[in-house]
């Protein structure tokens, strides 16, 4: 497990099933029987809801703004008073609809809106971040693990590389230099901020899934229908994406299932540090500038942080349950 | 003078600057009248050249306990020669190095008086304003018991030109000094080592002996090219503390424990991180009519989190009650203090105006500069910045900030008092200018949350008045470099000034002579040269000490009228908060730092 | 065994160069100039040369990197350029093997810094161990023995909440209401055992402890549980059960054991990785250990200092993997031969 106070990959150790579950009748692809299984687990259902209503706001952020008459980065000095303060809502008045969550102090730009476009960026990168990270690892996986040999063995050597190097240390310190190579173009640096964010989670979350597909694969070379492809002189990519790869659709499920909350709390852990997305809305960054805020204004400071906390916290629930329905001590 | 310097951006909210406000034309304060302070008259123009040690006590000073002082900002160095920015002043001046002369805080006039420190009185100037001689006080040692010699303060002096080595100081000697253009330090002794310098011109000079200062038993004295009639103001720097040569092998370590000869030494020094002072038992509080030394340390925490920092100070409890912050309070924190413990607010005006410099070379039409002066969003930044009005900031349309002495309050372009933004006006003028879209780019910050913030609003503000925008990117740590490159790509550049003294002498020969245009490190950030302006301002110098503020108030304004080189959008107020049993804590209005030199904790 | 043993550090060590390599090409062949930094932000171009040439920055990257390596090995003499050394003998600094590097930031070898802020961090590190470690054993063995009760629910059900927490925020709360606002523990701030005893030493390190203890809480929690309830259905437990054991005796004495090796190992690397600094506790509570020391570094572009700590940080956790493999092999004979 790759440690750090920001857990990168995965989430709490595996726990094995403690119901042993009742008979369930044989025919059914394993897929099928997971999927099933998942879809009468209500915890399970009541967790993909919640991700799900993440998703939908992520995707409809800027309609949603509109819904709620909300403006991203619309504030004027006038939204706030001498001690900048918001005028209307939150902490000084009570809820008004003109804004739900209220008034960011200083700048008045709306917080409903910054917390929309916030769950926007957490949700893009993390995901886009675990994508790619899980291909990374399931092709280095499978490459390892196939290839026996010195293709095993740097594979390996590269997957002990990369849990040894200190995650985060290295992005506080990447940041930085990142800016200083897009000085001169700042509409690029904003998506640079963002690419370079995915890459390095990306280039720092492959390597356990890469160890479970190594494994998984070595053992799965050894059977017989993988040995007979290999006789009939099947190619190997084709026996590697055609005949182990749909063996290992479990793992990679879970793998990413537990991936995706890490992700997202690496991503506001880094913003908290000052070296997440820049140029446009994150929780992270909110939580950071909400901070000092937290005594006389902590609606400012708590939305982000439930908003991460809630999406994390169904996101584990819904990884554990999907593992639980692939476990296969479960199937017997 | 500098201002202060942020060290870990996400963190700094604040502090840069420090001016403030006095009272009058706040327009819409904090809406209190509290926030209203008391008009500071002339900062720090007051002098007493007769005032003697030692400094009084007041009765409710405990003996001992520790001062804790946490910012967010770092200076930057606290080498003597080099210390120019108000946080390394504060701190080396009021409690480790003495000078020839120094502040003191008058809890009465509400204001710094200008009295002696090692010298005997303010110095004495010869009738053709051409030779100061200062005299010191018997007795003065070292923190190693080794006494104080008038050739010390002269190698002080000294060193003080050396400036490829100790580069940032102030540079007053330079331009007021005899062969202060020709002489290059004690370091460079060598015409070899001379060649290697930048710039390198026949006739330079370096070594131990210079022309411009001499010592006479326990006499120092200094020959000018040209009077200097502040030069009294000026010898409160710690570029006038004495320095043993001993001491100085490697002047670059020099700044890690710099001898001491006030009532506080260096214990221990991280840079950036923190420093610990502990009672110099070789100081004679008989000799200082400025310093006390009630404590027995100050320990200063640099770098840290100005939420962490505030809420910490704001609980008032155990060592919270004993620390103190020199970085101006962000509102909440204001707020919070002003209605649960307003004793523990310290306020008062500070030195310093906030400007855009205009560079000359790249927007040459007036109009368009006026149009960025009604353009701006004064009040968006303001609040972006996290910053008060009425308390932290303060509007105007002068350079020079409200407390200098000859200082004139005027509008230009006419209307505008330094916090109008009229769109419409920009509009017209830069269609006056055939200029529509003309494209505006300066630096900004990127890892600050604050100073991104107030990018928006200026993006927002200058292309609602028809400008094109391009900011650019940099960090906290680059952006000093970036700006100050005159060959960086952009036409805008933000900064400030502070006062070294208070008055004009201290503003506009440093940072608006046409010879500093144009050149590394950019002196002029405007790049702004015309020879009528700089006629004007040599008179100026010429002129009776008497009749000097006042033509440095008018030069003010016939500067921004005939060219504006720079959009004034602020001047900034001091608002410190401290623990509830320190004493003695007052806003020293020439730097806008608390009063570190007569701090102590109460019984 | 033995050359199992040997196997092992070897791939160790040949990590640990892969690390500073990756580092050094990370950090030096960036289009930043380190002599900029290092030498300070108002500098001349005199004065940059000097430190270029004293750091050896004026050399090719893989020289600089050989340099460093050598440096690991025999230590090294600050300035790196010897006609500087030459010229100002008193000012040369010797930095032991392994040398880290210089800060000339700090004007100290990366050693010293290091020296000061490595017992901070493992004052840390082995405070949160017992707290989590003591913890997560006790709230997984109260949910196992008690299973599908409400309390096995609510203990995994709050690991989950907590764990769901981004690390900042937990510390941001402990020190802002527990700390700050309701004062129950005095503003943390680290003293040594020297200076202060242990009582005020442990007393200041415990926030900042409870803060990691709460973030590697779940994960043991959920270890334990599982381990003590799958051994609970094992033959020998029933065993246990049916001689009349109690049932304390039979959870500590069997099924503890069997989860002991899994525990012990996580423990171990987690551990490793803390000894390279808890990077967001030591920001949120300022203490000055590794972690601290880094975000300064980062923030004065101290690329030496980073270097260093990236270093040390990496070879914990190698050593780390190590220890632990060979203990299995110990524990395990078949693992020597895979």
């Amino acid at each position: 497990m790759t440690v750090s106070e920001v857990l990168i990959q995965g989430g709490p150790e595996p726990e094995i099933d403690p119901e042993p579950s009742t008979g369930e009748i044989a025919g059914r692809s394993p897929m099928r029987i997971a999927m099933d299984r998942l879809r009468s687990d209500k915890v399970a259902m009541v967790c993909a809801g919640v991700v799900l209503l993440y998703v939908v706001i992520a995707i409809f952020a800027p309609l949603l703004c509109r819904l709620f008459g909300v403006e991203l980065r619309a504030g004027t000095p006038d939204d706030t008073d001498g001690f900048n303060f918001p005028v209307i809502g939150p902490p000084n008045y009570g809820f008004t609809w003109a804004a739900p969550l209220g008034l960011e102090p200083n700048s008045g730009n709306d917080l409903l809106a910054e917390w929309f476009y916030g769950a926007r960026t957490s949700m893009l990168v993390a995901s886009v971040s675990t994508v790619a990270s899980t291909v990374l690892g399931v092709v280095l996986g499978l490459i390892g693990g196939y290839s026996r040999g010195w293709a095993d063995r740097v594979l390996t050597f590269l997957t002990d590389l990369f849990l040894t190097l200190p995650f985060l240390l290295i992005a506080i310190a990447i940041a930085p230099i990142l800016v200083d190579r897009w000085r001169e173009q700042p509409a690029l640096l904003d998506n640079a901020s963002l690419i370079a964010m995915i890459a390095i989670l990306s280039v720092f979350g492959w390597m356990g899934l890469a160890r479970l597909i190594r494994g998984e694969v070595i053992s799965l070379r050894e059977r017989e229908f993988i040995e007979a492809a290999h006789v009939l002189g099947m190619p190997t990519h084709r026996i590697l994406f055609k005949e182990l790869l749909p063996n290992l659709v479990a793992p990679i499920v879970v793998s990413f299932s537990l991936t995706l909350p890490a992700t997202i709390a690496a991503e506001a852990t880094l913003a908290y540090l000052g070296v997440g997305v820049t140029g446009r809305p994150s929780w992270g960054q909110t939580i950071l500038r909400a901070q000092g805020w937290f005594e006389q204004y902590p609606l400012y400071l708590y939305a982000p942080i439930v908003g991460i906390v809630v999406l994390v916290f169904a996101l584990n629930l819904l990884g554990d349950a999907i593992r639980d329905a692939f476990d296969p001590k479960s199937f017997r | 003078m500098r201002m202060k310097r942020t060290a870990i951006a996400a963190s700094a909210i604040a502090a840069l600057m420090l001016t403030a406000a006095c009272g009058g034309g706040s327009g819409s304060g904090a809406g209190d009248d509290k926030n209203e302070f008391q008009e500071g008259g002339a900062a720090g123009a007051g002098k007493d050249p007769s005032a003697t040690g030692p400094k009084a006590v007041p009765d409710d000073a405990a003996d001992g306990g520790i001062v804790s002082v946490t910012t967010a900002v770092a200076p930057s160095t606290l080498d003597p020669t080099r210390t120019y920015y108000v946080d390394s002043g504060e701190i080396m001046s009021g409690l480790v190095t003495r000078s020839l002369t120094q502040y003191v805080y008058d809890e009465k006039a509400k204001d710094s008086v200008l009295v002696p420190d090692l010298a005997t009185d303010l110095g004495q100037v010869s009738d053709d304003g051409l030779t100061w001689t200062f005299t010191l006080k018997d007795g003065i040692k070292y923190e190693d018991g080794t006494p104080v010699t008038a050739e010390d303060v002269a190698y002080g002096i000294k060193r003080s030109f050396a400036i490829e080595t100790l580069p940032d100081g102030p540079t007053y000697q330079l331009t007021f000094f005899q062969d202060g253009d020709k002489y290059k330090g004690p370091f460079a002794d060598t015409e070899a080592e001379l060649k290697k310098l930048d710039g390198y011109e026949p006739g330079w000079y370096g070594g131990d002996d210079y022309k411009g200062v001499e010592t006479d038993g326990n006499k120092v004295i200094i020959h000018l090219a040209q009077p200097f009639a502040e030069l009294d103001y000026y010898a409160s720097f710690p570029v006038f503390s004495p320095i043993p040569k001993a001491k100085d092998k490697d002047p670059l370590a020099y700044e890690n424990h710099p001898m001491a000869t006030g009532p506080y030494k260096f214990k221990s020094y991280k840079p950036g991180t923190s420093l610990e002072l502990e009672k110099n038992d070789q100081w004679d509080a008989d000799t200082d009519p400025g310093r006390i030394q009630k404590v027995d340390g100050f320990s200063f925490k640099f770098s840290q989190d100005t939420a962490k920092l505030e809420n910490t100070i704001a609980a008032d409890t155990g060592d919270a009650q004993t620390t103190l912050t020199y970085d101006n309070v962000t509102p909440q924190t204001f707020k919070k203090v002003q209605t649960e413990n307003e004793d523990n607010l310290i306020l008062g005006p500070s030195p310093c105006t906030y400007m855009i410099y205009m560079d000359q070379n790249k927007i040459k039409d007036k109009k368009i500069r006026e149009a960025i002066g009604w353009a701006y969003p004064y009040k968006a930044v303001w609040k972006a910045r996290g910053w008060i009005d009425g308390v932290t900031v303060e509007g105007g349309a002068a350079i020079l900030p409200p407390g200098t002495a000859g200082r004139q309050d005027y509008e230009y372009p006419k209307g505008q008092d330094g916090q109008t933004t009229d769109p419409e006006k920009a509009k017209a003028l830069l269609k006056e200018a055939g200029a529509e879209g003309f494209e505006l780019t300066w630096y900004y910050s990127k890892d600050d949350e604050q100073r991104v913030a107030a990018k928006d609003q200026e993006v927002k503000a200058y292309e609602a008045a028809g400008f094109k925008v391009k900011p650019l990117p940099a960090t906290s740590d680059t952006i000093r470099d970036l700006t100050s490159d005159p060959k960086a790509p952009i036409n805008l550049r933000s900064g400030g000034w502070c006062s070294d003294w208070p008055s004009g002498g201290s503003w506009f020969p440093a940072q608006w002579d046409g010879s500093l245009a144009n050149k590394a490190g950019m002196p002029n950030p405007a790049n702004f040269d015309q020879a009528d302006a700089d006629a004007k301002q040599a008179e100026i110098l010429k002129m009776d000490p008497a009749d000097v503020p006042a033509a440095w108030g008018e030069f003010d304004k016939w500067m921004q009228e005939t060219y504006y080189p720079a959009v004034v959008w602020g001047y900034s107020g001091s608002a410190f908060i401290k623990g509830s049993k320190l004493g003695g804590v007052f806003d020293d209005p020439v730097k806008g730092m608390p009063t570190l030199n007569t701090t102590y904790v109460t019984k | 065994m033995w050359a199992y043993v040997v196997r092992r550090c070897l791939i160790g060590v040949i990590l640990i160069l892969a690390m500073t390599l990756v580092t050094f090409a990370l950090f030096f062949a960036t289009p930043i100039d380190a002599a900029r930094y290092a030498c300070g932000k108002n500098c001349s171009e005199e004065q940059r040369n000097i430190t270029r040439a004293a750091l050896g920055y004026d050399k090719p990257v893989v020289e600089q990197w050989a340099g460093f390596i050598q440096g690991l090995f025999v230590g090294r003499d600050f300035p790196l350029d010897e006609s500087q050394r030459e010229a100002a003998p008193d000012q040369v600094t010797h930095c032991g093997a392994p040398c880290l590097g210089y800060s000339s930031f700090n004007a100290k070898t990366i050693n010293e810094l290091v020296a000061d802020a490595l017992p901070v961090t493992v004052s840390l590190a082995i405070v949160a161990l017992v707290l989590w470690l003591i913890g997560g054993v006790l709230f997984g063995i109260m949910a196992a023995i008690n299973q599908g009760s409400f309390l096995d629910r609510g203990i995994v059900g709050a690991t989950l909440v907590i764990y769901a927490f981004p690390s900042f925020a937990i510390a941001v709360f402990l020190l802002n209401y527990v700390a700050i606002k309701w004062g129950v523990f005095p503003y943390p701030k680290y003293t040594e055992i020297a200076d202060g005893g242990v009582f005020e030493w442990f007393g200041n390190l415990l926030l900042p402890a409870v803060t990691l203890a709460l973030l590697f809480l779940a994960g043991y929690v959920r270890m334990t549980r599982a381990f003590v309830l799958e051994s609970l259905t094992e033959d020998y437990i029933r065993t246990a059960n049916a001689k009349g054991l109690s049932q304390g005796k039979v959870v500590f004495k069997h099924a503890l054991r069997a989860a002991l090796t899994p525990l012990v190992t996580m423990a171990g690397l987690d551990f490793a990785t803390l000894l390279g600094g808890a990077i967001i506790t030591e920001r949120v509570f300022n203490y000055p250990g590794l972690g601290l020391l880094t975000i300064q570094a980062n923030a004065a572009s101290d690329l030496p200092v980073m270097v260093g700590v990236v270093l040390l940080a990496g070879s914990f956790v190698i050593l780390a993997n190590i220890i632990v493999d060979v203990l299995y092999a110990v524990i395990d004979p078949r693992v020597r031969v895979a």
